[in-house]
């Protein structure tokens, strides 16, 4: 199991206190692409935190400290407070893979991680992966083999998809299918997304 | 318009999908948002008697908490109209109906005080299985012709059989949601909903607020599948609340509650009898459905037989249909709402025919193609599925296939099995106004009625208006879904594609001769930007309308009004009907020991008129299968006769289909267009897609082990 490579890749790591509101997801959103430097104009931290804890980890490159609340799951931490709405919320019980990011290169379920446990992590997430406009090769592979409808799920299934292949579990059809099943789409574009990962695979050789 | 294949163009949202940039309704960031949180009632009928806030209120960070007092219950609607869904209400008509709702500074804080509000009630009791229904079926009257009795006394071979389609959820991805915002006594309403208009409509007339008040933006839903088809009783609360604090209020539905609000597919009983004359041919049928409804429900009984009584050309019908009343929230549309439960029990019951006689079942089926509508006498405008029949048989390899079950083995010692089944599905359509900007700056902007939920609305739409402009397609933006830039119609029924594509085309036309007159017979080089800009014309704008065949001037003002307008209910237009056509062929592997059933092939070939967009037409069609397998094989909603409600209301226990549980799904298309359907010749995929699968998959099983199982969902246990 190795790093990922997107995380190692991430920009220099400059460290600020970054207090973001949830009036700040416009502004933040972008700034946590991969490589950017972090531009969050400081908000006041939400009323009604309770237990506030100070969290310092690395998001897309970037790196952050912000207050948060100690019930937070990282998957609303990222959404209501972050503004990175790729991360998406299908289920909040770890049944459907919608939020799955990864956390020091392996993937996990954002909804089952507390956000306070992410402190000294690197995370990346569905916003992090490509850089800028190139698109990363599974993202790629996902356009050119339709493999998604409504989109919903599309973030959850590409970052498990990066895994499969960087873990090796991509080299047949029933072992992606296999690894992939964690992630359900319910619009059913299982055919493709077999295609896209078996593709992304091949391409990176 | 052209008749050669529309090219392959990639989904033209998918560069957005993909890196996550795609705005669902919950993930549009608004300054001083508040979140809200609902309280489920824990019974499963009765009545609150009191509400204690106290508790939640003590809760850092909540600001309010929601009861019935607050949301007023709104005069009644015009006479004959539906009554809207109430609020928050005393009275408990299922489990999970929310109570009240907690409005907090944080997500976390509307979480514990949702937790903290205490809720008392009287108790009723309710009935929730459909075994345990307390009340008599209440019948509707059904499709019948010809003397249904008088043939099956002749007919020589007859086949007799009751079939069971169990409760199902729609279960998209996207979790429901509503983001309320006031601003200038304005209203807008950001969620995810294929019926914009209806849930505009409904909010003002809850609210108490003009209609012209309230703007709907839905640009891209997380999956629809008929859940968002009906507007939900907690929109108006978050609505509400945000009237009364006056700062934007989001809710995001958990998935458990979802269960209890959201409609659902009833369980339904199909007692089928068919009877064929001496030459084989189906002269009689008799089709009984029994249908779960809540205590008020208006979900018809009588639309299983839309299929049945047209598909086959059998000429004496007789259809009965009605109601079991039970205590839960009310059933309504969910993909191929009828359709999918009749075709399972109505192609099972034609297989087992088939197989009385001594028939292929593909063969069969081919021998009882028909050029009109039994049930109207009307012209059936474009029956290609014995087409679909032939080709799906060719490409599966259907030939040599035992008549005889229990005899194809796969390499591994597996019992196999193949079956068929066919499906058809009404071809509708709504009027729709468009309009089109081409710029001399390049950009070019679309403008109508339409909602994308995944099927790839914008992506056919797209393909027209770069086949009929000379325009930059990196710079074309599709707007639908959203009140405030054309009239919306709700998008459900297959009729997305009819009812946006013709009226593109007709936009791209209308621009095309606009220039062409602006240019007056004058070379000017370039495309239609570069033109404009010589010419020194900022922009061409022009509006375009159109409604279905047999509609007027007054559908148009319905749709205006945001109502319903749709025409080819069924299929049925003043002088034709017209259908999607889809056959299915399913290879079945059941482990001999386990029983486990595999499906690793699947060969579908679908009738859906014009071909607009190839690339998600066949997304489509292979979601659909997968939907059908995951109905024929695993998901069932569980109703709790001890507390009301659902039992399995999470998708660790209600199991739809995963990725290792899907092989092989091969689609291909007639590709013919109807043009007596729409000037596009387009019929619709996304429904019929589902049809017949289920029942070509219970037919392979039936074909692997000489076992009809009648019940879905198929398990190991039935098989064992």
């Amino acid at each position: 199991m190795t790093d990922s490579p997107e995380c190692a890749a991430g920009g220099i790591a400059v460290t600020r206190r970054v207090v973001l509101g949830a009036g700040a997801s416009a502004v933040a959103g972008p700034a946590l692409l991969k490589g950017h430097h972090v531009h969050a104009q400081p908000v006041p931290t939400p009323s009604g935190i309770e237990n506030p804890l100070l969290l310092s980890f690395t998001v897309n490159g970037s790196s952050l400290e912000l207050d948060i609340d100690a019930r937070a799951s990282l998957l609303d931490v990222l959404r209501e407070r972050l503004g990175l709405t790729g991360t998406k919320k299908g289920c909040d019980h770890g049944q459907c893979g919608a939020c799955t990011v990864h956390i020091d290169g392996r993937t996990r379920l954002s909804c089952l991680t507390l956000a306070a446990k992410m402190n000294g992590r690197q995370l990346t997430t569905i916003e992090g992966l490509s850089d800028g406009d190139t698109l990363h090769p599974m993202q790629t592979a996902f356009v050119d083999h339709d493999a998604l409808q409504c989109g919903y799920c599309t973030p959850g299934q590409i970052m498990s998809a990066v895994a499969c292949v960087r873990q090796g579990y991509a080299s047949s059809p029933e072992s992606i299918r296999d690894f992939m099943s964690g992630n359900i789409c319910r619009c059913g574009a299982y055919v493709g997304i077999v295609a896209a990962v078996a593709a992304a695979n091949s391409s990176e050789g | 318009m052209s008749r050669q294949p529309f090219p392959d163009l990639a989904r033209i949202d998918a560069f957005d999908k993909v890196q996550g940039k795609t705005k669902y309704s919950s993930d549009v960031p608004f300054p001083d948002l508040l979140h809200a949180m609902t309280v489920p009632a824990t019974i499963g009928k009765g009545m609150v008697t009191s509400i204690d806030v106290e508790h939640a209120l003590a809760v850092p960070g909540v600001v309010r908490v929601l009861t019935p007092h607050d949301t007023p219950p709104p005069p009644p609607g015009p006479q004959g109209s539906p009554p809207p869904p109430p609020m928050l209400v005393h009275a408990i008509a299922y489990r999970g109906q929310p109570v009240a709702l907690v409005v907090a500074e944080t997500l976390e804080a509307a979480i514990e005080g949702a937790e903290a509000v205490r809720v008392s009630y009287a108790l009723e009791p309710f009935a929730v299985r459909f075994e345990d229904a307390d009340a008599g079926r209440e019948d509707t009257e059904s499709p019948t012709f010809g003397d249904a009795d008088a043939a099956f006394a002749t007919a020589t071979t007859r086949i007799e059989a009751i079939y069971t389609t169990t409760a199902n959820h729609h279960n998209p991805m996207e979790l429901l949601s509503t983001t309320a915002v006031w601003a200038g006594g304005r209203l807008t309403i950001y969620e995810g909903t294929q019926g914009s208009n209806g849930l505009k409509n409904t909010v003002a007339q809850l609210l108490q607020i003009d209609r012209s008040m309230v703007d709907v933006i839905s640009p891209q839903i997380g999956g629809g599948f008929g859940q968002r088809g009906e507007v939900p009783r907690h929109t108006a609360v978050v609505a509400q609340a945000a009237r009364l604090l006056r700062r934007p209020v989001k809710l995001v539905m958990p998935r458990n509650q979802i269960f209890h609000n959201s409609r659902f597919r009833p369980h339904v009983q199909h007692a089928i009898k068919l009877g064929a004359d001496a030459n084989g041919k189906m002269i009689s049928a008799h089709y009984d459905c029994l249908q779960q409804n809540s205590r008020r429900g208006r979900y018809r009984s009588d639309w299983y037989h839309a299929g049945p009584c047209k598909v086959y050309g059998i000429e004496n019908y007789r259809g009965t249909s009605g109601d079991l009343r039970l205590d839960t929230h009310g059933p309504a549309q969910m993909r191929a709402p009828y359709e999918h439960p009749s075709a399972f029990a109505f192609e099972s019951a034609v297989d087992e025919l088939a197989f009385a006689l001594g028939r292929d079942p593909v063969e069969f089926r081919l021998a009882h193609d028909t050029k009109i509508d039994a049930s109207t006498g009307k012209r059936l405008t474009s029956r290609h599925l014995n087409e679909c029949l032939t080709r799906g048989a060719e490409q599966f390899g259907w030939t040599g296939r035992p008549v005889q079950p229990g005899t194809l083995k796969a390499a591994d010692g597996t019992m196999a099995g193949w079956g068929v089944g066919a499906g058809v599905y009404q071809a509708a359509m709504h009027p729709a106004i468009a309009t089109l900007r081409v710029s001399a700056n390049g950009v070019t902007r679309y403008a109508s009625a339409g909602h994308e939920m995944g099927q790839g609305m914008r992506t056919a739409i797209a393909q027209v208006l770069i086949a009929g402009l000379r325009i930059d397609p990196a710079r074309l933006t599709i707007l639908i879904g959203d009140t405030t830039v054309a009239p919306q119609h709700s998008t459900a029924g297959s009729w997305g594609t009819a009812s946006s594509v013709p009226v593109a085309v007709a936009a791209a036309e209308k621009m095309t001769a606009a220039l062409a007159e602006l240019l007056d017979g004058r070379k000017v080089a370039g495309n239609m930007h570069e033109q404009l800009a010589r010419l020194r014309r900022p922009f061409i704008e022009i509006e375009v309308s159109m409604v279905a065949p047999g509609q007027g001037p007054e559908h148009l003002e319905r749709l205006k009004t945001g109502g319903m307008a749709i025409a080819g209910l069924h299929g049925t237009y003043p002088d034709f009907t017209a259908l999607s056509y889809i056959a299915h062929f399913v290879e079945v592997h059941v482990e001999p020991h386990t029983r486990r059933i595999r499906v690793p092939r699947v060969v579908s070939v679908a009738d859906c008129g014009r071909v607009i967009s190839p690339r998600t037409a066949r997304s489509q069609v292979q979601g659909g299968v997968v939907w059908a397998l995951g109905a024929a094989l695993r998901e069932i909603s569980e109703t709790d006769p001890r507390y009301g409600g659902w039992l399995n209301a999470d998708i660790a226990e209600y199991h739809v289909s995963v990725n290792a549980d899907i092989g092989k799904i091969d689609v291909s298309f007639i590709d013919e267009p109807d043009f007596d359907a729409n000037s596009a010749g387009v019929k619709g995929i996304g429904e019929i897609a589902m049809v017949g699968a289920a029942a070509a998959l219970a037919n392979g099983v039936f074909h692997a082990t000489g076992r009809r199982l009648r019940t879905l969902p198929i398990r190991v246990e039935h098989l064992i």
